[in-house]
């Protein structure tokens, strides 16, 4: 869907609409179901990952609702929070999950632990500093709760390798940019500097 | 929130130990040799498991192929009826690439390893490998309960065991039974690191969901397949294929259930990246079936333990022919005392040992004169 809109973007300068983002879903509704090699093509899909994060589908969603009604659920606050916290959470969880040392961190995600009260901590900190961030983690919670994903642990319905890369990419594309503009800005500032001085 | 907490509720495990008793002096040796897999029409068969139904029949799957990784690879069970003059059934395929496929919802480019068990209920439980993409890397595990011997199986349930794409976790030796109901199982990873696990898996009964999770044995990239062994309700050992340049078997001990345990030490026994799989005998001592050799799979010993694994002697040889492969051994002991080891022969069919304790007693005593 947001990739439809992305190319719908480059023909118009209005992406959305609920008309254009109504076509748009029926089309990835058969693009699901087309058959390749004998299967649906969702289903090679979740061949590879049966599910993506709770934070990775709010991202993807509020991407989508906020082409469709120009309404930002996740405000750039928020999704600065979920890029974060994607990126923590992956480089907390994969490394050592793929056999980086003894340690295992994915044991945490089977029951209660220190996963849980951490988890606890963040959302409600979120929440009080009015991170919309906050009320994804609490979906994250209910979620699993309710058993929405395959995975009976609390580590998948937080967070997934798309997630953990999109977010990487996201900060280093933010971080370069800071870098960047700090760059262009001390530059700007001592050409000002100098051009103070020779008009001295 | 409630799920999570409900996790305070579940009671301490422990093992389900049957410890078994020592031979009777009027047992005489028995030792008796058979094929499973009497069809030589697949050009490939290995990894066999067996286990005991409560009538005393036999049930033991395995799979096979034109070759090991081949799309056409499918898992396959035979069933031994109970008593001396009976013969295994003609094997048929309880799960192929095209079953997992329809029934776990997701394409499934063929399947591997399987372990076949009994629980309190006398049910069936199949845990097979199955792989969507890459080699053995990229398995998965899935589960299947039949209710009926393996007439009638239950649609296959995918495993989730790993957070990275649910990718590389296999199965490969026996199941421990725990106390009040549900398994520990040896599994193990091998893709970046290679390294054994534990699988807890509960449930199954009428409509009550299986529910799992999954802890480490150890990290590295070292040791595959434990094969693990309870000798007390929480004390066991874990003896594990060396992947390591040292190729030699290493063992690890566990306090409290599998929770928690050693840090691998290697044996003196060789291991050439193979299989291996042991049993608990009487008085406390242990049997390993294992290949007896740093470079080879042409050989099958037997090695006892009297010392908890510490040290071990050789005591018989079932299988020895140079050029061709012997492993994968498979070990269980029925109802009746006896055990029962099956394994890989040649690649081209799985093999089934019957022995009994007074048998591997004069082995010991032949090996000492």
């Amino acid at each position: 869907m947001v990739a439809g809109q992305s190319i719908v973007g480059l023909f118009r300068d209005n992406v959305g609409g609920w008309r254009t983002t109504l076509i748009l879903g029926f089309l990835a509704a058969l693009i699901v179901v087309i058959p390749v090699g004998g299967f649906p093509l969702g289903r090679w899909l979740i061949s590879i990952n049966a599910n993506f994060s709770i934070p990775l589908t709010a991202l993807v969603f509020s991407k989508v609702w906020e082409n469709a009604s120009h309404i930002r659920l996740l405000d750039r606050k928020a999704f600065l929070g979920s890029c974060i916290f994607g990126l923590t959470a992956g480089l907390a969880l994969y490394p050592m999950a793929l056999g980086l040392g003894r340690f295992d961190p994915y044991k945490f995600g089977w029951s209660f632990s220190l996963l849980f009260v951490l988890l606890m901590v963040i959302t409600v900190i979120l929440v009080f500093v009015k991170n919309r961030f906050g009320i994804v983690l609490v979906a994250c919670i209910l979620g699993y709760d309710l058993g929405l994903l395959e995975s009976p642990n609390l580590w998948d319905y937080l967070v997934d390798p798309f997630f953990a890369l999109i977010s990487g990419v996201m900060i280093g594309g933010l971080l370069i940019r800071e870098i960047r503009s700090k760059k262009s800005l001390s530059h700007s500032v001592s050409w000002a500097t100098r051009a103070e001085g020779s008009m001295r | 929130m409630w799920r999570y907490l409900s996790a305070f509720d579940h009671e301490p495990v422990t093992f389900a130990v049957f410890s078994p008793s020592a031979p009777e002096d009027n047992d005489p040796p028995h030792m008796a040799e058979e094929f499973i897999s009497n069809d030589p029409g697949l050009a490939m068969v290995h990894v066999g498991s067996i286990c005991e139904m409560a009538d005393g029949s036999l049930v033991a799957s395995w799979y096979g192929g034109t070759r090991e990784g081949a799309r056409d690879t499918a898992i396959y069970l035979a069933v031994r009826a109970p008593g001396e003059s009976m013969s295994w059934s003609r094997p048929r395929v309880i799960v192929n690439r095209g079953s997992a496929s329809k029934e776990l919802h997701r394409f499934v480019k063929k399947v591997g390893n399987s372990i076949i068990f009994t629980d309190s209920e006398d049910r069936l439980w199949l845990i097979y490998v199955t792989i969507t993409m890459g080699g053995w890397s990229g398995s998965s595990l899935n589960v299947k309960i039949s209710h009926d011997g393996g007439t009638t199986w239950t649609r296959s349930q995918r495993l989730t065991l790993s957070p990275f794409l649910n990718v590389s976790e296999l199965v490969r030796n026996n199941p421990l039974p725990m106390k009040g109901g549900g398994f520990i199982i040896p599994i193990y990873h091998e893709c970046a690191g290679k390294f054994p696990e534990i699988l807890w898996i509960w449930g199954g009964q009428g409509d009550q969901r299986i529910t799992f999770r999954k802890t480490r044995m150890a990290g590295g990239r070292s040791f595959i397949q434990p094969s693990v062994v309870a000798c007390g309700s929480g004390v066991a050992r874990a003896f594990y294929r060396s992947c390591s340049g040292d190729r030699v078997v290493a063992m690890a001990t566990t306090g409290d259930t599998g929770a928690a345990w050693s840090e691998p030490q290697n044996l003196e026994l060789p291991n050439p990246d193979s299989a291996l799989n042991a049993l608990l005998l009487s008085e406390g001592r242990i049997l390993l079936a294992f290949n007896d050799s740093k470079q080879t799979r042409n050989n099958l010993r037997l090695a006892i333990s009297h010392d908890g694994g510490a040290t071990w002697g050789r005591v018989a040889e079932i299988e020895n022919s140079p050029g061709q492969e012997f492993s994968y051994p498979y070990l269980i002991r029925s109802l009746d005392g006896r055990i029962h080891l099956v394994y890989t022969w040649r690649r081209k069919r799985i093999k089934h040992v019957v022995f009994n304790e007074t048998w591997i007693n004069a082995q010991i005593e032949k090996a000492s004169k």
